[in-house]
């Protein structure tokens, strides 16, 4: 009803200003990893020892060997960790500036739409979008009904991709017309209320503006607005600094080395902003920074965040946590039935609402879908635009056990399953 | 992985905190005997809470002195101990603990129990209420709303459809102080009352049409009766006003995006 004058959602309360400066920084080492729980069979292109330039294809996937993925930096390869059946663990590599750089033929791009998607498969800017429903990468062949470029995020600590853009909107601008090129489709340009981007943006690209609590932020709520995910309408989300990259990638052929990325959590002596590689070490990004004391590494924000070596492939955020001291030893009653017991029920409160972005979703009936494992009502209420991420705030806010993130997975990938697109 | 604070718990908490003004000036208006058959109540869902805890492995949860303060103070009076550990017992057990306690249950395990014990025991007189009590129960909506555990729309409802009874003149006033205690003990609960926007209204707005259609057309009964059995019918619409109102969505959002 007052939507454009409150934005709902939660005001958290783990904010430290960064530090002005932004300076780069590549960590020494940096691996390739698959998204979290990705089972991804690949073909190395490498072997462990050789030198490789920054954007060079290290494998491809099995299945679709059109997919490449890249060296996020120029160095050796370190090590090379699989799992059975031709998974990717990772592959850590040295940094070595005598790699060079790889440059891309963008000639291939010329070709219209067709050309475009070989760029973008073999660049490995292909990962860097996320399909919805069930959030995965899209398959080689996937048309998406809309893309949503996320040029907000409303994440606590998040740095305003604005910050990320600046002086980069010719390649943003090139990245958005290549990218409306290749879906002949709605292509929306997601920004801050309050901060709107200043560049231009092509005229066939629709603008949204996005609240500023989060999660108003996320591009689940404002794919869920503005045009849901449904299983034969898969949406796209990718980060305005990756459609930035593109365009840099089709003016020079060469794929930018670094992205900003925030780094923050308490156990940090300030809050910092740097540009570092893909897939970086947060030991050696987070070092000269961290108090002493034991600390546990997320890659992501406090909310979502993965305990983590490596910044995960789309995670622009690292948040650096002290480790809580070891809570003094429960009483034998209160383990075991904590053991017992199933999990403790969600109660509809004002603050599950706001954590869901207001009345986008029927927060309680969706939560209450989701525990009884009942799929339909959860594809009815709006649930395949989601992904992990659009819950995280409502898994803070009520503390939930287990966890309605692993929820929405596990419901996410039976609906997979049963509409066998797993 | 760090944790907000509201888990069940808080929330139960948050509403007894809500309530305690209330609750602590109808102790001051009743009395010994009023303290007696809290501490009574609280007694018996305490047993129950612990007997489920031990056989079940559900963990106890502070909503059991909610249930209990609803049970002493809405409670037919003069009942014997008896009749009254029947009836709360009945409604704690059949109405939460089977479910798997708090908020997993259908209905407010009070709403039942007082129902139990009305039509089963339709001699006993209902309780009386000073007026400040009526007050400090909108203190309590009010407090509810702020913690955010009590929604407002349904409040809102509850409270406008008699206002505009009042208001068209209808002899509705008497019933209205013990309308307001029942709406915060009883149809407020987060976990049984109707969860989404629209039905909160519908959910509120029921409850007070009921209040008043009762209070013009039930000859005889008592204020507390008549609030007890809006209570109750209130809440078993609740899940179908929800249902309803998640269909209106559903076929808004179709509409808007097919």
């Amino acid at each position: 009803m007052f939507g454009p004058l409150f934005s709902a959602g939660l005001i958290l309360p783990f904010s430290a200003p960064p530090s002005a400066q932004t300076d780069t920084h590549l960590t020494d080492e940096a691996a390739l990893i698959p998204d979290h729980g990705e089972a991804l069979r690949v073909e190395l292109l490498v072997t462990e020892g050789v030198t490789v330039a920054q954007g060079q294809p290290l494998m491809r996937l099995r299945d679709t060997p059109e997919i490449a993925m890249v060296a996020p930096m120029a160095g050796q390869v370190a090590r090379v960790e699989m799992r059975p059946g031709r998974q990717l663990s990772q592959v850590v590599l040295f940094h070595d500036v005598g790699g060079g750089r790889h440059r891309f033929d963008t000639a291939v791009a010329a070709d219209g739409p067709d050309g475009l998607r070989v760029l973008l498969q073999q660049s490995g800017v292909w990962r860097s979008f996320r399909s919805r429903p069930f959030g995965r990468a899209p398959r080689a062949g996937e048309l998406p009904a809309a893309i949503f470029v996320m040029g907000v995020d409303s994440r606590p600590d998040a740095a305003a991709p604005m910050l990320a853009l600046a002086g980069r909107e010719e390649d943003l601008e090139r990245g958005l017309a290549a990218l409306a090129g290749l879906a002949q489709t709605s292509l929306f340009f997601c920004e801050p209320r309050g901060g709107r981007y200043g560049g231009r943006v092509p005229s066939q690209i629709a603008r949204i503006q996005a609240g500023t609590t989060h999660p108003q932020g996320l591009a689940g709520l404002l794919i869920h607005r503005h045009f849901p995910a449904r299983i034969a309408v898969p949406i796209w989300d990718i980060a305005a600094e990756d459609v930035a990259d593109l365009g840099t990638l089709l003016a020079t052929g060469y794929l930018p080395a670094t992205r900003l990325v925030a780094v923050a959590g308490d156990a940090l002596r300030e809050t910092r902003f740097v540009r570092c590689q893909p897939g970086a070490d947060l030991r050696g990004l987070t070092q000269s920074l961290v108090r002493p004391g034991p600390h546990d590494l997320l890659s992501g924000s406090i909310l979502e965040g993965r305990a983590a070596r490596w910044l995960g492939p789309r995670d622009r955020q690292v948040t650096v946590l002290s480790r809580a001291v070891q809570s003094r030893t429960r009483h034998w009653f209160g383990a075991a039935l904590a053991q017992a017991a199933i999990g403790i029920p969600i109660i509809p409160t004002a603050a599950l609402e706001q954590a869901m972005g207001g009345g986008a979703f029927p927060a309680a009936a969706l939560i209450r879908a989701l525990a009884t494992g009942d799929a339909e009502t959860f594809t009815r209420l709006g649930g395949l635009s989601l992904v992990e991420e659009d819950l995280a705030l409502a898994d803070y806010a009520t503390g939930a056990r287990p966890r309605l993130a692993n929820q929405l997975r596990a419901m996410l990938t039976r609906i997979a399953e049963e509409e066998d697109l797993a | 992985m760090r944790r907000g604070l509201w888990d069940r718990e808080m929330v139960a908490l948050l509403l007894l905190l809500a309530l305690l003004p209330m609750v602590l000036s109808w102790a001051w208006f009743g009395g010994l005997d009023a303290l007696g058959r809290l501490v009574f109540t609280l007694v018996v869902s305490g047993i129950w809470h612990l007997i489920f805890m031990l056989a079940r492995a559900q963990p106890p949860s502070f909503a059991g002195v909610i249930t209990a303060v609803a049970v002493a103070m809405l409670a037919p009076q003069d009942l014997s101990l008896l009749q009254l550990i029947l009836g709360i017992s009945f409604g704690l057990v059949m109405a939460e603990l089977v479910f798997g306690g708090w908020g997993r249950n259908v209905l407010n395990p009070a709403t039942v129990t007082l129902a139990f014990l009305g039509f089963g025991f339709p001699s006993s007189p209902w309780p009386d209420f000073a007026a400040p009590i009526g007050w400090a129960a909108m203190l309590a909506m009010a407090m509810g709303f702020l913690f955010g555990v009590m929604s407002l729309r349904l409040i809102l409802g509850a409270l406008i459809v008699p206002g505009l009874a009042l208001a068209l003149g209808a002899s509705v006033a008497g019933v209205l102080p013990v309308a307001g205690i029942a709406l915060a003990l009883l149809v407020t609960d987060p976990v049984t009352s109707a969860s989404t926007r629209l039905g909160g209204w519908l959910n509120g707005g029921l409850y007070g049409a009921l209040i008043v259609l009762f209070a013009m057309g039930w000859q005889g009964a008592a204020p507390a009766q008549i609030a007890v059995s809006a209570a109750f019918l209130a809440s078993l619409a609740a899940p179908l006003l929800d249902e309803a109102a998640l269909a209106l969505w559903a076929e808004s959002r179709r509409r808007r995006h097919g």
